[in-house]
Formats: C-alpha cells, sequence, structure tokens
C-alpha cells in the first residue's frame, strides 16, 4: 500500500509535512506515572473495543501492535517513521499503537497520555490532518469517557498539555536559512510567541539533512483552530524567507556545482552511510526546487528519506545486517528506486 | 554531569533520542535544553517543572497530619509537586486552588476553549461561544485571512439560526 509520504501536498519545496497529534486520557484510570500491568491492560481493552463499537478499525483500516511484540529495530523504524516518539519506545511494557495501512493515522496506547491520536499529511495540510485526527477522536469519543474539565480542557499527565490537548507541528526543510544562520535566530524568537522551531534528528543544532520542527506549546486558552492558524502564519513567514534565502545561494555556482553533484554521488556511490545521505537528499531536494533538477519530484525525495533511515531499511530488507552491508544496501536500494 | 551540547552548565533535562537506527539518550542544560527547542516555559526560567510546583508551595506550611491525598489515586501535592506530574484526572480538582497558579504561569490564560467532548457540549452556553467566534471573526478580517473570516461568518450564521429555534440549551 502506498504510503502517505510517497504523496505530494502544499508548500512541498520547503515543508514535507503535516503532523496534528490530540491527547486523551480516560477519566477513570489514573494517568500513567501511576498505572498498574493491570490498569494498562485494561485501558488497551477499552480503547480497542470502542475502536470495534464505533467502526473506526474497517474506517481507517487500523491494525494493533502491541510494542512488547516488536524488535527493537522494529520499535525504532516506528520513530524514524514518525510514528512513535523516542520515550514511548524506551518503555514498551503495556504499550501499543493502532496504524493504517497507510501509516496516516494512529493512536499511540498507553505512553504519556492513554491515547494519543495521530494524523500525518505530506506538504503544509492542518485541515487535512485536523479533519483526520477530529474525526478519530470524536468517533473514539462516542464509547469513551476523557477526562476533561471545562475550565482546564481535556486533562493531561503533564500540565504543560492541559486544554485542547493539540500539539501541532510541521517538519520544515530549511537548507538556506541553516547556511545563512537564520534558523537559529528564527528559533530564538518563537518562544515568546508559544511556539518553537527545533533542529530534527540526532544531536547538535545543526541537522544534517537541514530539517526544522515548527510545533505549538501553548495548548491552554486558545482553540484548536486559533492554535494552528497561528502555526500556520508563522510557517507562511519562515517559507517566504526561506525561499528569498534559497533564491540568493543559488546563484552561486559552486552551490550548483554541490546540487548536482549530490543526485550524481546518490545515483552511483556503491555504499553510502545514512549521515552522507541526509546531506545529499538535503542537497536534491533544494535543487529540484531550484529547478535544478527536473527528473525527480519530491515523493521520490521523500520516499528515500523515510526508507533509507538504518532501522527501516533494516526491517523493509527482513534481514540482520552488519553496518557495511547496511551501507551498501543503502546505496543499492538509492540507485533503484531513482531508476524507476 | 555537564551538558554534552556546550560543555559548561550542569546538565538538568534528559532527552531519548534515535541516532543512527539506535536508541540513546543525551543530556543538556537548560540554556541548551531551551537553544535546541527541548525546552519548556519552565526550563526557560531555568526551573524544572517539580521545582517551580515546589516554589509555589514552599512558603506554606505543611503539617503532616493534614497531608490531602487524592481519593482516587492517593498522590499528595507534594508527588506532584516532587514529579511535575499530575496523578489522575481527581487530583486536578482536589488540588484545583494550588495547581491554577502554576497553570496560569505555564500557558498565561487559565480558561479552555476549543473543543469539548460530545457528552459536555449542551453545557456550553452558546452566548460564550458566539462572542468568543465573533471576536475570532475580526482578527480574521484585520490579519486578512478572508478564508477563514467566510467560515467563522457561515458557523456564527448557523450558531444564531439555532439560537432562534430554540436548538441550543
Amino acid at each position: 500500500m502506498e504510503k502517505w509520504y510517497e504523496k505530494t501536498g502544499p508548500e512541498n519545496d520547503v515543508v514535507l509535512s503535516t503532523c496534528i497529534r490530540l491527547n486523551r486520557n480516560l477519566r477513570d484510570y489514573p494517568f500513567s506515572e501511576k498505572m498498574s500491568r493491570s490498569h494498562q491492560a485494561a485501558v488497551t481493552k477499552c480503547v480497542l473495543q470502542a475502536s470495534k463499537d464505533s467502526c473506526i478499525l474497517d474506517r481507517f483500516q487500523l491494525q494493533y501492535l502491541p510494542m512488547e511484540q516488536l524488535t527493537k529495530t522494529e520499535m525504532v523504524s516506528l520513530v524514524e517513521l514518525q510514528l512513535a516518539n523516542p520515550e514511548f519506545i524506551s518503555v514498551p511494557e503495556g504499550r501499543g499503537v493502532l496504524l493504517s495501512g497507510d501509516e496516516s493515522v494512529s493512536i499511540l496506547l498507553n505512553g504519556e497520555n492513554h491515547l494519543q491520536v495521530q494524523a500525518n499529511e505530506a506538504g503544509l495540510d492542518f485541515e487535512k490532518a485536523y479533519r483526520a485526527a477530529d474525526e478519530l477522536d470524536s468517533l473514539l469519543e462516542k464509547n469513551l469517557t476523557f477526562a476533561f474539565d471545562e475550565t482546564l480542557g481535556y486533562l493531561t499527565q503533564n500540565p504543560m498539555n492541559l486544554g485542547t490537548g493539540l500539539s501541532a507541528s510541521l517538519s520544515l526543510h530549511l537548507p538556506a536559512l541553516q547556511e545563512n544562520g537564520g534558523a537559529a535566530r528564527i528559533s530564538a524568537s518563537l518562544a515568546p510567541l508559544g511556539l518553537s522551531l527545533r533542529a530534527g534528528g540526532g544531536k547538535g543544532s545543526e541537522p544534517k539533512g537541514a530539517v526544522y520542527y515548527l510545533s505549538n506549546r501553548v495548548s491552554l486558552g486558545l482553540s484548536e483552530s486559533e492554535a494552528i492558524s497561528n502555526l500556520q502564519n508563522i510557517a507562511m513567514q519562515i517559507i517566504t524567507q526561506e525561499r528569498a534565502a534559497r533564491d540568493e545561494l543559488v546563484q552561486e555556482l559552486e552551490v550548483q556545482d554541490t546540487i548536482c553533484r549530490s543526485l550524481g554521488i546518490l545515483k552511483s556511490a556503491r555504499i553510502m552511510s545514512y549521515e552522507e545521505f541526509q546531506g545529499l537528499i538535503s542537497n536534491v531536494r533544494f535543487g529540484i526546487s531550484a529547478g535544478l533538477i527536473t527528473e525527480i519530484g519530491y515523493e521520490i525525495v521523500e520516499r528515500l528519506s523515510f526508507e533509507m533511515q538504518p532501522a527501516t531499511l533494516l526491517v523493509m530488507s527482513g534481514k540482520k545486517l552488519t553496518v557495511n552491508e547496511r551501507r551498501s544496501l543503502r546505496a543499492q536500494k538509492i540507485k533503484e528506486i531513482l531508476k524507476n | 554531569m555537564l551538558c554534552e551540547s556546550c560543555g559548561v552548565f550542569p546538565a538538568t533535562t534528559h532527552v531519548k533520542t534515535i541516532i543512527n537506527g539506535e536508541l540513546s539518550e543525551y543530556c543538556l542544560c537548560a540554556q541548551c535544553a531551551q537553544k535546541l527547542g527541548y525546552g519548556n516555559l519552565t526550563t526557560g526560567l531555568g526551573l524544572s517543572v517539580g521545582s517551580l510546583l515546589g516554589g509555589f508551595f514552599s512558603h506554606m506550611e505543611r503539617p503532616e497530619a493534614d497531608v490531602v491525598r487524592c481519593k482516587f489515586c492517593g498522590s499528595t501535592f507534594d508527588d506532584i509537586a516532587r514529579s511535575g506530574k499530575v496523578g489522575c484526572a481527581e487530583c486536578y480538582h482536589t488540588f484545583y486552588n494550588r495547581l491554577i497558579p502554576l497553570i496560569q504561569q505555564i500557558h498565561g490564560n487559565a480558561k479552555h476553549r476549543g473543543k469539548v467532548p460530545g457528552g459536555s457540549q449542551l453545557s456550553v452556553n452558546p452566548q460564550t461561544q458566539l462572542s468568543v467566534m465573533r471576536s475570532e471573526l475580526r482578527k480574521a478580517i484585520d490579519s486578512e485571512n478572508f478564508e477563514h473570516a467566510a467560515e467563522l461568518r457561515d458557523r456564527i450564521r448557523a450558531l444564531e439560526g439555532e439560537g432562534q429555534n430554540g436548538k441550543m440549551v
């Protein structure tokens, strides 16, 4: 089945994807820190039964994966595919995920909150992502009693997430703003606005693939539509700045050369580390937006970006590989996908 | 332990992350956590949520015999203050007056706006909802977000219509 990230979406030159998460807890069970294994089992049972009764299993083609039945690599792959967070897989006991076939919709069970309903869309598409998450939430609500207070909104273990329980985020590709220092400046200026711009993946403030996450922090006192519209406004300003910075950067012959060489290396390398891949694919993405690369589109870049990640590559190959074997497989897969 | 990013200040925030296909953890000081986007409004002040909560309460006397426990999960306010984590939904009611100042400090505004679960919808005053939507409409017009404004206008009309027909309780 085609995955959600293999599609293109609005403002795809800068915005990789949109993610909406809704944090919910059941009124009649303690929050996660106070839960026993039997509480966890009961919450899982309630949610699975409610999913069945409200027909969402069929409607969204959801399948349940208990974390304890997955290997470490499979769990890490869930994080790479943006379906779980590192904190969630660090304690797999009693946890699970309901996942749709195209991976666009998922529900994490027994993480920091009893449920985290999530919807992903390609490009900048808050409307579509929110609609899916909201529909799932509203259907579940018919058969579950969520912890809610009229003043504080949806009740959560961490008071930071009270209110709508909404966490909205965008993955942004900001190679030019990273290069000219704009990303760090924007990041520092967003905190007072209740938003955050964080470098994606690994340690350090300058990610290899120039991927950043823009998300809301304040969830109480702002409605879902206000929080989303704030984020959308800031995103549009960042997009405009990134495009202007790219126009300037791409004038340099050296930059053009780096972009075109990057595609050449991806097409012909025999060994490819993930770190090298991240830098090259970021250059290629930039090249597509600048019109220097026309033979492939964003959907191929996205597919590669997701499927060439270390754990995901292993899971998809179904084999146990050494580091060198993995690098060689990555180079081979990249060539195959680029050829097609 | 020192911060793994700057190597200067003591690490206070532990962040789990995936590096090259492996789950790992790195430790940051409050400043770097903030800089890298892992901070929150409390690490921004150089405090953990726990110490912030503790701070609110430290000036008050707490005789052991009078310790109030949540009837549902058994948490005391001290438990919540130490961990920064609320035990259950009932804790919010049990410790409401003590939690509100913290919540206001974090969110600035302690009144929920937005979605309410189906069961509670009838208790929402339609006039409150209308006034919120009208102010949202003004903002949308001011910011020239006409598509959103048109959508709000239609929703306001629909709500006003329902009110007149006596459908909304």
